[in-house]
């Protein structure tokens, strides 16, 4: 990719040829996968301990939660700077991906600071 | 009737933070003892060779569009040849490789070993935390749950009117089990903590696969459409030097 150059950016392109015969970079996009989930992982942990702290129960948890992951969602899409099908094969992966992993590190992180916050 | 109970502080110190220690760092104790454990097995030389093969015809699945065609079907016949393909194994070999899996001691040795040191850790935590920490609420989650999973929640609690929201500690241990898989592959990198038995199933198993893969890698590529791409790279190349020149 002439023209192109990458100094130091976490996604590595990884669809080559634009035309009918889209080609992928196997090793750049399980690179990218790994990103994605590092960073959603890292999200819900924290925004579990948000959540807690801030006292949110029952529903509002899970709202927040989607929130969590939305804002994570907007985050990677602005890092690959919004052209999306140069870094993933689809737009499934980088808006579902990891989604429900998450969720019990979330709950998990959630309940503990709400009980150390809150209850204790 | 949500009334907030009041726990004793003794609560958090000593049940909710050292059960949450103790199993992060069973976790990554067990993370070190399974690669210390990796035993070397001297590969089957055989074996090997076949799993190769495999990757072999993965790669012309995966490369076909570009070489070209005569190319592309001169290498397909090699490998799905009927005399001497490379990929194609008579019905009788089949049968052998299983066997010869099942009865092969090191083999099942080690896939018992891995399947072991996952569930030994699992069980004596499990089995620890019944004994010291039963009988009492240990925590509250924060979101409300239906009746249903009272008596799995609430184990040692025999009062029926608290609250589903107050679970007693064999809850919060399961909570961790699942929770602390995200931040185990934070920590130690790369997914390694929580190894499904799928995971070492797998790898146990790598003798089983070759008569299924191989028919299978035969199949898939028998069903390969081979469109060359290489023309329109051409294309492609002008448009970028152009470019580039202008």
């Amino acid at each position: 990719m002439a023209g192109h150059s990458d100094s130091s950016s976490s996604e590595k392109k990884s669809s080559e040829a634009m035309n009918d015969v889209p080609t992928f970079s196997t090793e750049n996009m399980q690179n990218n996968m790994k990103v994605i989930y590092y960073s959603r992982t890292f999200m819900s942990i924290i925004g579990g301990v948000i959540a807690g702290i801030l006292g949110f129960t029952g529903f509002m948890g899970f709202i927040f939660y989607f929130l969590v992951m939305a804002i994570t969602s907007i985050g990677l899409i602005a890092k690959a700077k919004f052209s999306v099908h140069l870094y993933f094969d689809s737009w499934n992966r980088i808006i579902l991906d990891g989604f429900m992993g998450g969720l019990m590190s979330f709950v998990l992180f959630w309940t503990f600071a709400y009980d150390i916050v809150h209850i204790f | 009737m949500a009334e907030d109970l009041v726990l004793d502080t003794a609560i958090r110190d000593w049940v909710l933070i050292p059960l949450s220690v103790v199993m992060v760092l069973i976790g990554i104790l067990r993370y070190f003892v399974s690669k210390l454990m990796r035993s070397f097995q001297v590969p089957d030389p055989k074996i090997v060779k076949e799993g190769q093969v495999i990757v072999r015809a993965r790669n012309l699945r995966g490369a076909a569009n570009f070489i070209p065609p005569k190319s592309f079907r001169s290498r397909r016949v090699y490998f799905s040849n009927e005399e001497n393909g490379l990929l194609f194994v008579p019905k009788g070999q089949a049968q052998n490789a299983q066997a010869q899996m099942f009865s092969d001691p090191n083999m099942a040795m080690d896939m018992m070993k891995k399947n072991l040191s996952m569930i030994i850790p699992q069980t004596l935590t499990f089995a620890w935390v019944n004994f010291f920490f039963s009988g009492f609420v240990a925590a509250k989650i924060p979101f409300p749950l239906t009746q249903r999973f009272r008596s799995m929640l609430q184990n040692g609690i025999d009062l029926s009117t608290v609250d589903v929201s107050y679970v007693s500690s064999r809850s919060w241990y399961f909570l961790n089990l699942f929770g602390l898989r995200g931040l185990f592959s934070l920590i130690l990198g790369e997914e390694n903590a929580m190894d499904d038995t799928q995971q070492m199933m797998q790898m146990g198993g790598f003798g089983f696969d070759p008569s299924k893969s191989l028919t299978a890698e035969k199949d898939g590529l028998d069903i390969v459409q081979h469109e060359w791409a290489l023309p329109k790279f051409e294309h492609r190349a002008e448009a970028v030097l152009k470019k580039l020149v202008s």
